[in-house]
């Protein structure tokens, strides 16, 4: 109990500083949103109207000290503002409406990614030198050290536009009503594939080459020559003797990348128009959305830290020379 | 054209890819979509834009939010009077006529009969006047507006606190609300006015998505006989590839982003439907050199340095040929039928003529060094900087077009290019060197000549300004501008529109370049009656007061 304790309050100062980079680094760009704004629309709008525009919007001008005040008010009562690029909707409605498709493709990705890559780093530690083994590896790495966004085109161009074999943008089809029917979650389905698709091959090979290498390590204990002498088969001593005490680093690993997921998909979002959070907070930072980044970065932030939590919490169950430390 | 760092780099990764692609396939490029050419599906058929800067949209069909959604100050309200750049002509709308005061100080609209708003209310002067009233107290501007009068139901005065002749435009274009809807909302500025009630010809918002959304026909139009889609479809797309990609692949009908070798990319995929048309009516763009800086405070550098800038390579590298050189009345294409022959006819400066530029730079005492440089009158070396924002890639080799131009008369420029936030805020403080920027475009030529030479827009360096960068005014321009404003027939505005012109040629406050295209291109397989340079009824833009028109010309190809 005493160090879950001390992690949480390890956590607490953890997003006190990440909450004030939040606050300071968007205000230390250059310009205000509505000059920005103005810029963009390169003298479609007005310039009698700007000064009319930052009242509306609220763009502060008071001492960054009262603004700070007032911003971590908001952040502990839950009040997050109002979207400047998406003016009027509330942060939280933004963020709400389209972390559900974040989650989804990052999850998906995840989840899929983590289990092959697993498999597959235990069966090439299991059969070191064998085709797996040496043919694996080093293709993944290749493909893996590839831009995300790279290969998403690529995979875009391929399979979308020449081949047409999957839908090139968007989560789903246009003017299709979302609802609980197989259609619908087929054609999600569907337009997942690509997407999800880039991110798993990109993130595969690391999750096959951290467990391949702590299997080799598991692989030379006492106990997994004893289990052997014993006569057990060869699957269960692989499995449960030898795959389950390399796990450790995959469940961190794992815990981790489940909190990327919130911010990690972003440029595979952008390249296929997937209505996530990742290019809200493109288009946030090119708007210089002060309210929206805030709101983005938070609900990154407070994902991450919450990750590490559950790892941290998970370990404590899982091995025990944590909790006699 | 303002996209970040790193999408520039993915488009150049994406087209090097499409383009080996393409090689591999030895350029077997199909189309496929060809089941559209069915009259009765056309018939029934959404017309399809993508938006390229809008990666989600909100059910919000307010005007005054300031990212206001697609096609709600083109389908939903309309505006007096459109006016047509690309013939220079005014098209009366929801005004029928209008009668300027000869003193320049009103401007009394007759409305048209018969317009119902699309819940059968009709429309009255009183709309008109609420909307202005509405205007004002949300989003400012209009300053020179004192009262609006409706007369009746069909008869409103606009009259101005100062002779203010170019109002005529400005006043005209702006699309007016229902008075009986907007007068009972609680906050005008913060709905979201979630079912918009218009006179547009289509205003019913149907399947909305965040992703995507369908405006269908308004049931009570003023002219039915022109509403002949059956809707429009509007596309969320997360950037110009997105986008570009729709429109290669025959998904979307008409598209206004930028699409890098249009030719080969978009239009040899389908040559019998696809076109483009870009004419030169968009915003002049200048080279602006900030004049409360030494050398640029004399009139004869900025003549010398313009005369040493290849606006054909400009042209031509810089904007893929898409553009039109500048001449020396600084006005764009927007302004066609407000040039003054003259002037444009013997332009000196803004052609190339390297060694007239050396002749005038030596003369002004601005010497050639032994290694060929040139150095200033306090002995510095001739050096500045180009701004431009790293994520516009086409004024980013106009840029460095420039640079290279400048060699030849021993001048060096270096291309700085941070982000588009850092570049405008040191336009702003006035604290950059020199830039490329875009003007004001206006249906007559008042306001960009006030921004670029009047004194009323000149603010002092650290003060934020919001046009008028260069910080140049000229008491001459002034009074001409002044004379410009109370003018009351068109006539006398051409007229002082001509001195302006002469007296920019004079004094050079910017480096003009070349006249902006209006981007667009469609495919005609599912809708026919686009504007054509032959039949330039409108432009092809589709977010501009304009739109309107090709949304009541389009019919499906039966």
């Amino acid at each position: 109990m005493r160090f879950i304790l001390r992690r949480l309050g390890f956590y607490l100062i953890a997003f006190w500083a990440s909450i004030t980079l939040n606050f300071l680094l968007p205000r230390f760009m250059p310009g205000d949103p509505v000059s920005r704004m103005f810029a963009r629309t390169q003298g479609k709008m007005q310039p009698e109207q700007i000064e009319a525009l930052r009242k509306m919007l609220g763009v502060d001008t008071r001492p960054l000290w009262e603004q700070y005040v007032d911003y971590m008010h908001n952040i502990l009562t839950g009040q997050m503002g109002v979207s400047i690029s998406r003016f009027p909707t509330p942060v939280t409605e933004v963020i709400a409406s389209q972390i559900g498709w974040t989650l989804l493709l990052g999850g998906t990705a995840l989840v899929f990614a983590a289990i092959i890559g697993n498999l597959l780093g235990i069966l090439a530690a299991w059969r070191r030198g064998g085709a797996i083994d040496s043919a694996l590896p080093p293709l993944l790495i290749f493909i893996g050290s590839f831009p995300y966004f790279w290969l998403a085109m690529g995979a875009l161009y391929l399979f979308g536009v020449v081949l047409g074999w999957f839908p090139i943008r968007h989560a789903f089809t246009d003017g299709l009503e979302p609802a609980f029917t197989w259609e619908f979650i087929g054609d999600v389905g569907a337009h997942l594939v690509l997407p999800a698709l880039t991110i798993v091959l990109v993130s595969i090979g690391g999750w096959m080459l951290g467990m391949r290498n702590t299997m080799i390590a598991t692989n030379a204990e006492d106990y997994i020559t004893m289990a052997e002498a014993k006569g057990l088969r060869p699957g269960r001593v692989m499995l449960r003797y030898a795959a389950r005490n390399a796990m450790l680093p995959s469940v961190t690993s794992f815990g981790m990348s489940l909190g990327f997921v919130v911010g990690g998909a972003m440029l595979t979002e952008v390249v296929f128009a997937y209505p996530g959070v990742g290019y809200q907070l493109l288009n946030a930072v090119q708007g210089l959305d002060y309210p929206l980044m805030q709101g983005l970065f938070l609900t990154i932030t407070a994902a991450v830290l919450l990750a590490n939590f559950l790892v941290d919490i998970l370990y404590v169950r899982l091995d025990p020379r944590v909790r006699s430390n | 054209m303002t996209q970040p760092r790193f999408l520039r780099s993915a488009r150049i990764a994406a087209a090097g890819l499409a383009v080996g692609a393409m090689l591999l396939t030895g350029c077997a490029a199909t189309v496929n979509k060809s089941a559209g050419t069915d009259a009765g599906a056309n018939a029934n058929a959404f017309l399809t834009i993508p938006r390229e800067d809008m990666s989600t949209f909100d059910r919000n069909f307010n005007p005054f939010a300031p990212t206001v959604n697609p096609m709600v100050q083109q389908a939903i309200y309309e505006p007096l009077m459109v006016f047509n750049p690309a013939k220079g002509n005014t098209v009366p709308w929801l005004g029928a006529s209008w009668d300027a005061a000869k003193d320049g100080k009103s401007v009394a609209f007759t409305l048209r009969d018969g317009v119902k708003w699309s819940d059968g209310q009709p429309f009255v002067a009183d709309d008109v006047a609420y909307t202005f009233q509405l205007q004002k107290k949300l989003k400012g501007g209009f300053e020179y507006l004192d009262s609006v009068t409706p007369a009746g139901t069909d008869k409103v005065t606009f009259t101005f606190n100062k002779p203010w002749s170019p109002a005529l435009y400005e006043i005209g274009q702006l699309p007016i609300l229902p008075k009986h809807i907007w007068s009972s909302i609680a906050d005008p500025a913060k709905d979201t006015n979630a079912n918009p009630v218009g006179t547009g010809p289509y205003t019913q918002v149907d399947s909305f998505q965040s992703q995507s959304f369908v405006l269908k026909k308004n049931p009570n139009y003023w002219q039915p006989d022109k509403q002949k889609i059956a809707g429009i479809k509007m596309l969320a797309m997360s950037g110009n590839d997105a986008a570009n990609l729709a429109s290669v692949n025959g998904d979307v009908d008409w598209s206004t982003q930028f699409i890098p070798n249009i030719e080969k990319t978009f239009i040899a995929k389908d040559k019998d439907h696809r076109h483009f048309w870009f004419p030169p009516t968009g915003a002049m763009i200048n080279w602006q050199l900030n004049t409360s800086k030494a050398p640029f405070n004399d009139a004869t550098v900025r003549k010398a340095l313009s005369m040493a800038v290849d606006r054909d390579q400009v042209t031509k590298i810089g904007m893929s040929g898409y553009a039109t050189p500048a001449d020396c009345t600084g006005l764009s294409g927007n302004y066609a039928s407000w040039k003054n022959a003259d002037v444009a006819n013997n332009c000196t400066w803004t052609k190339l003529n390297v060694d007239e530029a050396n002749k005038m730079l030596d003369a002004a005492g601005y010497p050639k060094g032994t290694d060929g440089k040139r150095t200033l009158k306090d002995g510095k070396p001739f050096e500045f900087k180009i701004s431009v924002g790293a994520s516009s890639s086409d004024w980013l080799s106009v840029a460095n077009v420039i640079s290279q131009n400048l060699q030849a008369i021993g001048v060096t420029a270096k291309v700085d290019s941070p982000d588009w936030a850092s570049v405008v805020s040191g336009y702003e403080q006035g604290t950059f060197d020199t830039g490329i920027v875009w003007s004001a475009n206006d249906p007559s030529p008042f306001k960009y000549f006030s921004s670029t030479m009047g004194t009323s827009t000149v603010k002092p360096v650290g003060a934020k300004a919001t046009e008028n960068y260069h910080r140049f005014g000229d008491p001459k321009a002034d009074d001409l501008l002044q004379q410009f404003a109370a003018a009351g027939d068109e006539a006398a505005q051409k007229g002082i529109a001509n001195q302006l012109q002469a007296e920019y040629n004079a004094v050079a406050p910017t480096v003009p370049l070349f006249s902006g295209p209006e981007w667009g291109d469609y495919t005609d397989v599912h809708f026919t009656g686009w504007p054509t340079q032959d039949n330039p009824y409108a432009t092809l833009s589709d977010r501009s007061p304009t739109t309107v028109l090709v949304l009541t010309t389009l019919e499906p190809r039966k």
